[in-house]
């Protein structure tokens, strides 16, 4: 994105430029439905377009930088009801994700979660990739 | 024999301040289960990824994650983990 000043409120609260800033609403300990983007790699791995998802956060992307993050290769490809960012992705990179919730602390031994599991098939891919280099 | 899968986790494992530590190497064990294959992992603190030579210690691992429990003891190391990942093209996910 080209912001080259761009910080974290929690490390960093008189900064000029917060990338990351406090969330109006605290998520700890909260449950959301999240909307995916159709055709997305999140949209691959879950195979569904909404899910719900368990949050341990303060702080998220501040909503001002929205629009320019949505335009740039990072992608918004998932999105709560207010449409704040939840998922973002880098659309030119095999694997590539951050995500505000956490998905391991909804992982069972039988039932991984989506998105974990999509990230070790990258993994195997990688590691084969290499292999056979 | 599964195939073994080297994990890097970016983060200062600290399980009893951040619950979330022991679930991600729980998750992965599970993802790893439903795949057949089997999953090593590695907490990088974040203090240690820091200077030029991160690149020798990253390029073992199969996929970098970086963990929750900011503040990072070290947010450069962190983000020069996160950066090398992206432009290396190491599956990454940040949770």
């Amino acid at each position: 994105m080209n912001i080259q000043d761009a910080e974290h409120e929690e490390s960093a609260p008189n900064a000029p430029t917060l990338l990351i800033n406090k969330l109006s609403c605290s998520l700890v300990g909260k449950t959301q439905v999240i909307k995916i983007t159709p055709g997305s790699c999140a949209h691959q791995a879950y195979g569904v377009r909404e899910v719900t998802e368990q949050f341990h956060c303060n702080y998220g992307l501040n909503p001002q930088f929205r629009e320019k993050v949505g335009t740039g290769k990072l992608k918004i490809t998932g999105v709560d009801v207010e449409g704040e960012a939840r998922i973002v992705e880098l659309s030119y990179h095999p694997f590539y994700f951050a995500t505000l919730f956490l998905p391991q602390i909804s992982s069972r031994p039988d039932r991984p979660h989506p998105l974990i599991v999509a990230y070790l098939r990258a993994a195997l891919a990688f590691h084969n990739s290499r292999r056979n280099d | 024999m599964n195939q073994q899968l080297k994990v890097g986790i970016i983060g200062d494992y600290d399980p009893k301040t951040f619950f979330s530590h022991i679930s991600t190497n729980e998750a992965l064990s599970h993802a790893a289960s439903a795949l057949s294959v089997s999953t090593n992992f590695t907490w990088l603190p974040t203090l240690s990824l820091v200077g030029q030579s991160i690149g020798a210690t990253l390029k073992q691992f199969d996929a970098l994650w970086c963990a929750p429990g900011s503040p990072y003891k070290s947010m450069e190391g962190a983000l020069q983990a996160i950066r090398f990942a992206r432009e290396m093209g190491f599956p990454f996910i940040g949770t």
